[in-house]
């Protein structure tokens, strides 16, 4: 069932009990004023009714007067039928007064001369009925003669006999002046009628002595005060009240015609019905009212739900006024809300997977492509050893490559079983407190000396900071960095390092001036298998797991990683902080602390001035005697002049090689003494070897610590 | 022109480009190099080789554009394309040939044996 007919029931349920009572009252008042209007007409009739009884008695008092003459007690007829006369003309109602013996016997008629035919007394009922009660007697009317009358007795008693009536006759238009009296509206009749039930007088008129009708008759005879509905006859339905007299047994009635009666009433129950159908209709209006406004929101709803559920736009309607709809609409807004959040997540972990499948298509044919070009070079080499002459150039150049090749193969081969292993958590880490700022040093030196740095600028600012980690995994982690600014930056632009404490972290940041890093990208960067959009050219070569690297081997150390550029052509600046640790005891031991050997002899060739400045204040600073040369010529130059306690030569000198240099010393007198230490980037076996070939005491790689050194020093004579 | 046609070989890796030179070298073949297609457009203007051997993805210019501008400044010289992509993996080679307008294409990486059939197949140019 639709809420619209149930609303309208509910109100027209909630009206219909003071409808009842409504229906009820009304019912009472149509009856109270009915019955006042009842009770009112007979009042009416009753008032009538005395008015005529009134009229009689005054004939009677009249009659009496006339009765109580001497000449009736003297006998004197003629003296009494002149006094007569006179009273007639005084009387205009009167037709005749007669005089009777009691035996019946008429005596005269003032209409007749005395002593001439009189006419019978007429109506013997009355006369006798005078006779027999010695009360005056008023008759029915008598239509025998013409003009009909009505007769009016009073017993004459003399001697305690009743010896003569006197009776007037009377017309019964006497009476109508009594009846328009009573003013009755013109629509009414008002009637009297006589014990014969005949009309005495009428309004509207009747010739006197018609019979009345016969449901007034009937009524009259059930009961001789009361009230009836029927006709008159003039054939209106009318209500008519009644009264009898018991004075003259005559009876008054007024009819009311029932429209008049029921006209009160009508309006009544018409002003009830009126309000009862104008509340009925307020109930169906309320109720079609109420609805629309609970049934709209809710059809509104059901439709942005239904929507929902398709899963199209939702447009949640406009909230409503009623608590419960608004919350439902708050409800199926949070719903949407819900629901479009979770359709954009899908959204957007669908597109990720897609990116994540892209990425993973686009790295196996990257890993296809970099795994079988040096594939391709080897088989193409390994033709040549296998045609050319051992000892020919082209099988040179070709072991060159195949020795080239296979460890390009082998570092390719290792990145992948490395990100593997840390992919799956399977990479150890052994920690130990160190200098990050060192380690960095360290790279860069070796990278320098490498020469994979001499295509660019590279730039190292550090200051010590101690982390507890792997060494060698944060090596790794610093080395892809480089490697990747290096990729990334065209030659002869710069690639800053630095590397020092930030608050309670040990940060580490390489910034280039490389081809930068599209807004969006700074994220993705160090997920697996994304690059730039270099795509698959070779030239920046790698598999794409070294960010990847970087990023889960920091975080396996508790640290972070995090790439920022200002956009594509404003180079990237990738920062890695670690935790930072208080260096351990014997580490933070300032190395000027430590016992101090007695004062040397130092001299220094190196020709980069900033390590050349470096080495040369630690050691003065130490109390060491301290020289420098710039290049193995005049190195040697100043050994000549003053042999020195110890000479720390750089290998990577610009003229004479720091092997060289290292001989020549030897081969000078005193030359055996002098405790060699080579400074170098190389620090492979190989070149420690090397080194110690050409006369070297120790090995020294680039940076090199200050604590590393005095330990060195320390150990030569 | 003599019996053993001149080729360009254009490979981005040094290594690729010296032991290719070398392998063809043996097999008689007088045999140029460039690092990528710009260098090969200018090696080939002053020393025009009959046969070019070109890998496909190289920086500056792609390999794509590379052949193309081989195709319409130099129409007789045949191409050999060979690529380490997993583009024509699985693949029958002829079709992606006359798809991009080259003569052959050999994957890496290849027998250099599988090379010189390659261009003894070739049509003369």
């Amino acid at each position: 069932m639709r809420l619209h007919p149930q609303l309208s029931l509910l109100v027209a349920g909630a009206v219909a009990p003071v409808l009842v009572l409504a229906v009820a009252a009304g019912a009472l008042l149509v009856r109270h004023e009915r019955q006042t209007m009842q009770s009112e007409a007979i009042g009416r009739t009753r008032s009538a009714m005395s008015a005529v009884d009134a009229e009689i008695r005054g004939h009677f008092t009249s009659l009496q007067a006339l009765a109580a003459s001497r000449n009736l007690e003297t006998g004197n007829l003629a003296g009494f039928y002149d006094e007569a006369q006179r009273v007639i003309r005084s009387q205009p109602d009167w037709l005749a007064v007669r005089l009777a013996l009691a035996t019946e016997k008429q005596l005269f008629d003032t209409r007749v001369p005395l002593g001439g035919d009189v006419p019978p007394v007429g109506d013997v009922t009355s006369f006798r009925h005078a006779v027999a009660t010695r009360q005056p007697v008023v008759s029915n009317v008598d239509t025998d003669g013409a003009p009909p009358v009505v007769r009016m007795r009073v017993p004459v008693v003399l001697d305690g006999v009743v010896r003569y009536v006197v009776t007037v006759q009377a017309t019964p238009d006497r009476f109508s002046g009594v009846l328009r009296a009573q003013r009755v509206p013109e629509s009414w009749v008002i009637a009297l009628v006589d014990g014969n039930r005949r009309f005495i007088s009428r309004i509207p008129p009747l010739p006197p002595g018609q019979k009345i009708s016969e449901t007034f008759r009937a009524a009259i005879d059930h009961a001789p005060n009361g009230w009836f509905a029927g006709e008159t006859l003039e054939g209106t339905l009318a209500y008519t009240p009644y009264v009898t007299s018991e004075l003259s047994g005559w009876v008054m009635g007024i009819a009311i015609p029932a429209v008049t009666v029921d006209a009160a009433a009508n309006r009544t129950v018409i002003g009830m019905g009126a309000g009862v159908a104008a509340a009925l209709a307020l109930a169906l209006l309320l109720g079609w009212y109420m609805a629309r406004r609970i049934a709209a929101p809710v059809a509104h709803l059901a439709a942005a739900t239904a929507a929902m559920g398709q899963g199209k736009d939702v447009r949640v309607p406009d909230p409503s006024r009623i608590d419960e709809i608004a919350r439902l609409h708050d409800a199926l807004r949070t719903a949407a809300a819900a629901v479009r959040e979770r359709s954009d997540l899908q959204e957007r972990e669908k597109a990720a997977l897609q990116a994540a499948d892209r990425a993973k298509d686009e790295f196996l044919a990257m890993l296809s492509h970099e795994l079988r070009n040096p594939l391709a070079a080897l088989t193409a080499a390994a033709h040549v050893v296998k045609l050319a002459q051992p000892a020919s150039e082209a099988a040179v150049k070709a072991r060159g490559v195949i020795e080239r090749q296979t460890k390009h193969m082998a570092r390719l081969i290792g990145d992948l079983l490395d990100i593997s292993r840390v992919a799956m958590g399977k990479a150890a880490i052994e920690r130990e407190r160190f200098n990050l700022a060192k380690v960095v040093a360290d790279v860069i030196n070796v990278w320098r000396a490498s020469g994979r740095l001499e295509r660019h600028f590279v730039s190292l600012g550090a200051s010590a900071v101690w982390v507890d980690a792997d060494r060698a995994r944060i090596e790794q982690v610093f080395s892809n960095l480089l490697d990747n600014a290096l990729k990334f930056t065209p030659p002869g632009k710069r690639v800053n390092v630095s590397v020092g404490p930030e608050g309670d972290q040990a940060m580490l940041r390489v910034s280039d001036e490389g081809e930068g890093l599209a807004p969006g990208m700074t994220e993705r960067m160090f997920d697996l298998f994304v690059q730039g959009a270099r795509g698959l050219d070779r030239s920046a070569g790698g598999l794409g797991v070294g960010l990847e690297l970087v990023k889960r081997l920091t975080e396996m150390h508790g640290g972070r990683v995090s790439a920022a550029s200002a956009g594509i052509g404003q180079g990237a600046t990738f920062t890695v902080t670690l935790p930072s640790v208080l260096p351990s005891a014997e580490q933070a031991a300032p190395f000027d602390s430590a016992p101090r050997g007695a004062a040397r002899q130092v001299l220094i060739v190196e020709d980069n001035d900033d390590t050349r400045a470096m080495l040369h204040a630690t050691l003065a600073f130490s109390g060491h005697d301290v020289r420098e040369a710039r290049d193995g010529t005049s190195g040697l130059a100043l050994a000549a002049e003053r042999a020195p306690d110890i000479a720390l030569i750089d290998i990577g000198l610009p003229d004479l090689d720091g092997y060289e240099v290292a001989r020549r010393l030897r081969a000078t007198p005193g030359g055996r003494k002098i405790g060699l230490v080579a400074i170098t980037g190389y620090g492979q076996p190989e070149d420690q070897k090397r080194a110690f070939e050409a006369g070297f005491d120790a090995h020294l790689t680039k940076p090199v610590a200050p604590e590393r050194l005095k330990q060195v020093m320390a150990g030569l004579r | 022109m003599s019996d053993s046609p001149r080729l360009l070989v254009v490979d981005d890796d040094a290594d690729m480009r010296l032991t290719l030179k070398l392998s063809l070298e043996l097999a008689g073949y007088a045999v140029e190099v460039a690092a990528n297609g710009r260098e090969a457009l200018e090696v080939q203007r002053m020393r025009p080789a009959n046969v070019l051997i070109t890998d496909i993805f190289m920086p500056d210019a792609d390999g794509f554009e590379a052949i193309d501008s081989f195709r319409r400044e130099f129409p007789r010289t045949r191409i050999v394309v060979v690529s380490g992509g997993a583009q024509f993996t699985k693949r029958d080679y002829l079709p992606d040939a006359a798809l991009i307008g080259v003569d052959a294409t050999l994957q890496k990486p290849f027998e250099i044996e599988a090379l010189l059939e390659t261009l003894k197949a070739l049509p003369a140019a």
